[in-house]
């Protein structure tokens, strides 16, 4: 590129026909080659400044920043080691746990499934077994032995249909409340087999992991506390039916004693 | 050779000629010609500059090893023991993989304990009393209305005017009312039982597909309706007491009533032994 431009300046200046074309070829030649001329090499003194300038930042900021960084992040991990997530102190409760349930669990199951018959008699005897057996498949069996014991309802000869209906409200109420009490305990024996099985997994459990065992077991109380709100509903079916039963009788006795009252004063009446 | 050596200097002779005849522009020749001369070229090992250069980037790269790779290999190994620690005694997938395991155990336990508390219990025989146990048996909130009609079937009417004082017969309003009113009670408390247990069985399934982050949320969702639970307890516990209440003031009643009847048979008789005038 230079070659052709020097060797097109030298025609240019020799053919050059005037000593004003000269002067102005000449100007624009040296013109044209201080533009293309490469550029300035640095000084050695500023390439060594720079070199250093480089080594402070590396030196100062970056190897500050990397130590705080590296400070923050150790004190981070042992702030969970030592005082958030102490391995010893996990460990420490995990074994609790076990020990909890080595010294109380049949304990407390020994205590629970004591036997708490008392009848002596065949008929109570048996109906008492029924209704502590904690099974849901012999309700059969539970009317039968609760007839036996409290007797069957009343003929429609032997009774009024107004003392047999409340008689029959009365067994109704309460065989249905003794096979409530059968399904609860049956659902309480499962309830006691979810908080045993809850805690042998807290035994092993992780910080982690220690919250599905805790929402586990809220929604094992919500459960729990459901099963509660039918033994109360059936307890307050119960109640009613017995001041039910009373009041009954009280109207029945208001309406017994209007009659006899009206009786006692036809006869009384002197006969024409 | 000779020959050449001529034609060269005849050459020379006429550039000079021409030079010496036009000084301007063979001074401007030179002049560009100097310009646009090639530059020397600076070697790389004889040249200081290069030296220090190579010096530099020598020193730059090592301190970039260690003072920056040091320092972050530093951080990597705090960043390795927090994770590694994370990942085996704070969240261990295998003991969270557990934890979940066993709420779906848990929610097969549940649906066992549904359906034996789901299982019939209904003794009447009559049809009065079983349209009434069918009622107070239902669960259903809805059938509420229909228990006025059940139980006035079962436990019969307020006596008439004519049939009773009116404070007996308040105290009998009052008596079937309460009485009634618990027997709602429980009907109602039945139904929301069934949607605690339904809620329960929810929230265990959420747990099962839950994060260690958003266990506690779904806890915290249990334990509201724990919350609520316990004051639908109370509120039955309520009409409980209530009703104890109501039978204790019946004896009370029925005692008072007593004294008050015996006292006007008493004049009664009185009245109907005196001889007539």
């Amino acid at each position: 590129m230079t070659a052709v431009f020097l060797i097109l300046f030298s025609w240019g200046m020799v053919a050059a026909k005037s000593r004003r074309q000269a002067i102005s070829l000449a100007a624009a030649g040296a013109v044209a080659v201080m533009l293309i001329s490469p550029p300035r090499v640095l000084a050695q003194g500023s390439l060594v400044g720079a070199i250093q300038a480089v080594l402070n930042v590396i030196h100062g900021v970056i190897k500050t920043s990397l130590n705080s960084i590296n400070a923050v992040r150790s004190a981070i991990s042992q702030f969970y080691q030592l005082t958030v997530w102490p391995q010893q102190l996990i460990s420490q409760a995990r074994s609790l746990i076990t020990q909890t349930i080595g010294r109380y669990r049949s304990q407390l199951a020994s205590i629970f499934n004591l036997n708490l018959k008392s009848a002596s008699l065949p008929a109570t005897q048996r109906l008492e077994t029924v209704i502590r057996d904690a099974q849901t498949g012999d309700f059969g069996t539970l009317a039968s032995n609760y007839s036996a014991v409290y007797g069957p309802l009343p003929t429609a000869t032997t009774a009024s249909p107004a003392t047999r209906t409340l008689t029959d409200m009365d067994d109704a109420l309460a065989e249905d409340t003794l096979k409530t009490l059968k399904e609860s305990d049956d659902a309480d024996n499962l309830t006691l087999g979810t908080a045993d099985q809850i805690e042998n997994a807290a035994s092993q459990a992780a910080p982690g992991s220690a919250p599905f065992l805790t929402a586990a077991s809220m929604a094992a109380a919500i459960e729990s506390q459901a099963l509660t709100q039918k033994l109360l509903a059936a307890e307050l079916r119960e109640e009613a039916a017995h001041l039910a039963h009373r009041n009954a009788l009280r109207k029945q006795a208001a309406a017994f004693a209007s009659q006899v009252s009206g009786s006692i004063q036809n006869s009384l009446q002197p006969q024409q | 050779m000779k020959e050449a050596i001529k034609r060269v200097k005849a050459g020379l002779k006429l550039a000079i000629g021409w030079a010496c005849d036009h000084r301007l522009r063979a001074a401007a020749l030179v002049l560009v010609f100097l310009l646009a001369l090639p530059r020397p070229v600076k070697s790389q090992f004889l040249d200081p500059c290069c030296v220090i250069l190579a010096a530099g980037l020598s020193t730059i790269s090592s301190t970039l090893s260690g003072v920056i790779g040091g320092g972050l290999n530093s951080v990597l190994s705090v960043d390795r023991t927090i994770q590694n620690f994370e990942q085996s005694v704070v969240w261990p997938q295998q003991l969270i993989a557990q934890a979940q395991a066993l709420v779906g155990t848990l929610r097969g336990v549940s649906t066992q304990i549904q359906s034996v508390m789901r299982l019939p219990v209904a003794s009447a025989t009559l049809p009065a009393s079983q349209q009434l146990e069918q009622n107070l048996l239902s669960a259903n909130a809805g059938q509420i209305p229909n228990t006025d009609s059940a139980y006035t079937a079962v436990y019969g009417q307020l006596p008439a005017t004519a049939q009773a004082s009116p404070q007996s017969r308040n105290i009998m309003d009052m008596t079937d009312a309460i009485a009634q009113d618990a027997m709602k009670r429980a009907i109602e408390i039945d139904n929301l039982a069934n949607l605690e247990i339904q809620a329960a069985d929810q929230i265990n399934q959420s747990i099962q597909t839950a994060a260690p982050g958003s266990a506690p949320i779904l806890e915290a969702e249990a334990d509201a309706w724990l919350v609520r639970a316990n004051a639908y307890t109370q509120a039955a516990t309520a009409d409980l007491i209530r009703v104890r209440a109501a039978a204790l003031a019946g004896r009370g009643a029925d005692l008072k009533l007593g004294a008050t009847n015996t006292q006007g048979l008493d004049q009664k008789l009185q009245n109907m032994l005196q001889p007539k005038q």
